[in-house]
């Protein structure tokens, strides 16, 4: 057995569920060569406390009465102030770098107090060593790396469809809510809202649902759960796309029909419903989306019977991978918001996606993607399977 | 010379051996004697019907298909099949008895080359049985802590199968491109 160097930091964690305990310790395990463990509050050295959990505040004083001068790290996804010399404040999600750089702040005030200077980190510990690593660019608990400087072949879409499911839209700051209002649309100005109700009733019901406007006749069967077009669908798209050209809808009920003379494209409802919602979105998002919250993705879209839209995989296998919210996820992957805004709006549309509402999910700042050392070799790979 | 592989596997008439054809250079082969990983393994006068076809990226690149024999008597196999290979095409035939029972199997038989890399799963024949659907197959798998891509695939189809390998690269490394 080797034991961590020296004697680990006792850490109590205040007002967090098992999860977020796991990823602490998984962190502190994986990352921080077992520095840092933690116990339970009565042990801890240093406490750090979730003020964003029922009764936070609540929490914080009482643990203030407790142990006047026990070193605390508060977080919390709001910022705030702190004036107590023996606390330190770091905004979620934490980046890896800040949450160590915090622990080691109150690690010396832990020291300067017992007046055990020598144990302080100097420049060569492994320690010491390790911390610099965490702050180089490149290693995985940095902000999004530089955008791969490759471009392949985007995907198996065209230019024009491109421009029809995603847009073109430049990226937006984040941070700048004036920016915000042209990135959301509302999905019940479209087609789509009228299809979400239509399949609410049918579903209600049991039975098939018409969905009846200046558009071409639709039909969305109960039994099948198909939606039926009597058109092509360059007749419907307009409808889709334009906002409240919808507006005279009505949905009727209806029995089986006796064979249509006329013809239809069939569609799963699922596909239909994630078309739709590209032509709504064309690289915008719903209204209301948080763009800061992580997002997860229940399970991989069938992408074989949907639209695939350029860099929807590399989207897939991010969010299945980790939650991320939509801002990281297009830096951390280098490429423009709207694919990944327009790819939300998809899947968001069938049920795939949403956003996390754990508190793990916001506790860690998401490390930046690991790069495969086959990277090169997969990339060329890839290029063929497209070519 | 760098040589890599993708391993294809799944129960008989699962559509390794088109799967394979569908998107490899040359003509898929099925091999007796002559992949260098079957001479290790193999005793003399034993011949192993096993699937090859390959992807020349350049003159020094090369990945190769193998599609592992159908049959489960060959499974010692398996093991040194994968050495070395960068992630599973796991198809299933859904018109078979019980397509969620080969699946367990399957991701039982390769769990350790699957821990050291990635798998995707392909659902082959869906035209002929529409049951169980993609989501039920998700469902059989929602315990087991990963989520593995699961497409509706036709092995006849380039594109169906080309999907399902770039699933395979992108779980490998998100941070691809493209
Ligand atoms: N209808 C239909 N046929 C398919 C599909 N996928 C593959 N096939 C056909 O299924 C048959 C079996 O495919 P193979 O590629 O020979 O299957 P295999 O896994 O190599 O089978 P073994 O070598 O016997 O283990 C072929 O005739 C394929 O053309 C599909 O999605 N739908
Ligand atoms: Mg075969």
């Amino acid at each position: 057995m080797t034991s961590p160097p020296k004697s680990p930091v006792r850490l109590g964690a205040i007002g967090m569920d098992q999860r977020q305990l796991n990823a602490l310790s998984l962190l502190f395990s994986s990352k921080c060569n077992n520095r840092y463990i933690l116990v339970e509050e009565e042990s801890a050295e240093i406490c750090i406390l979730d003020l964003d959990v029922f009764g936070g505040e609540r929490l914080w004083e009482e643990c203030r009465e407790r142990h006047p001068d026990l070193p605390l790290i508060l977080v919390s996804l709001k910022t705030r102030s702190i004036s107590d010399s023996y606390t330190v404040f770091v905004q979620k999600p934490i980046p890896v770098k800040l949450l160590i750089m915090a622990i080691e702040k109150q690690r010396r005030l832990l020291l300067i107090t017992t007046a055990d200077e020598a144990d302080l980190i100097d420049e060569e510990t492994p320690a010491a060593t390790e911390m610099k690593a965490l702050e180089r660019p490149d290693t995985p608990c940095e902000a999004p790396r530089a955008p791969p400087k490759v471009s392949r072949a985007a995907s198996l879409m065209s230019v024009t469809e491109e421009k029809h499911f995603v847009g073109t839209a430049q990226d937006i700051d984040s941070n700048n809510p004036a920016q915000w209002e042209k990135i959301f649309y509302n999905p019940d100005h479209y087609l789509l809202g009228h299809l979400q109700q239509a399949l609410n009733l049918a579903v209600k019901h049991n039975r098939n649902v018409a969905v009846e406007g200046p558009w071409p006749k639709i039909h969305l069967m109960a039994e099948t759960h198909t939606v039926r077009v009597y058109s092509e669908e360059r007749h419907l798209r307009p409808f889709c796309t334009i906002p409240d050209s919808t507006l005279e809808a009505s949905l009727r009920l209806f029995d089986e029909v006796k064979s249509q003379a006329s013809t239809f494209q069939e569609y799963p409802v699922y596909a239909f419903f994630w078309k739709l919602a590209l032509w709504a979105s064309r690289g915008r998002l719903p209204e209301g989306t948080n763009l800061t919250q992580p997002i997860y993705l229940r399970r991989w879209p069938n992408f074989t019977r949907l639209v695939v839209t350029p860099h929807a995989i590399a989207i897939a296998a991010t969010w299945t991978e980790q939650p991320r919210s939509l801002v990281d996820t297009a830096a951390a992957l280098g490429i423009p918001q709207r694919y990944v805004f327009a790819f939300y709006s998809a899947t968001k549309a069938v049920q795939l996606a949403g956003e996390t509402r754990r508190a793990v999910d916001t506790l860690l700042a998401p490390q930046s993607i690991e790069q495969s050392s086959r990277r090169g070799l997969l990339g060329r790979l890839l290029d063929r399977l497209r070519g | 010379m760098n040589d890599f592989k993708i391993i294809f596997s799944g129960p008989v008439g699962a559509g390794k051996t088109t799967a394979i054809g569908a998107i490899s250079d040359i003509d898929p082969v099925t091999t007796d004697e002559q992949a260098t990983d079957m001479t290790k393994v193999q005793k003399p006068g034993t011949t192993v019907a096993m699937d090859y076809g390959q992807i020349t990226l350049d003159e020094s690149e090369k990945i190769h298909l193998y599609g592992t024999p159908g049959q489960e008597r060959f499974n010692f196999m398996w093991d040194i099949l994968t050495q070395g290979g960068i992630g599973l095409v796991l198809l299933l035939n859904n018109t078979r008895p019980d397509p969620f029972r080969d699946m367990h199997f399957f991701l039982n038989a390769f769990q350790a080359f699957i821990a050291s890399s990635k798998v995707v799963i392909g659902v082959t024949q869906m035209d002929l049985s529409r049951t169980p659907t993609i989501e039920d197959y998700h469902l059989q798998l929602e315990n087991s802590g990963t989520k593995v891509p699961i497409f509706d695939v036709d092995a006849r189809d380039k594109r169906d199968v080309s999907l399902l390998v770039e699933a395979l690269l992108y779980s490998l490394d998100p941070g691809l491109g493209g």
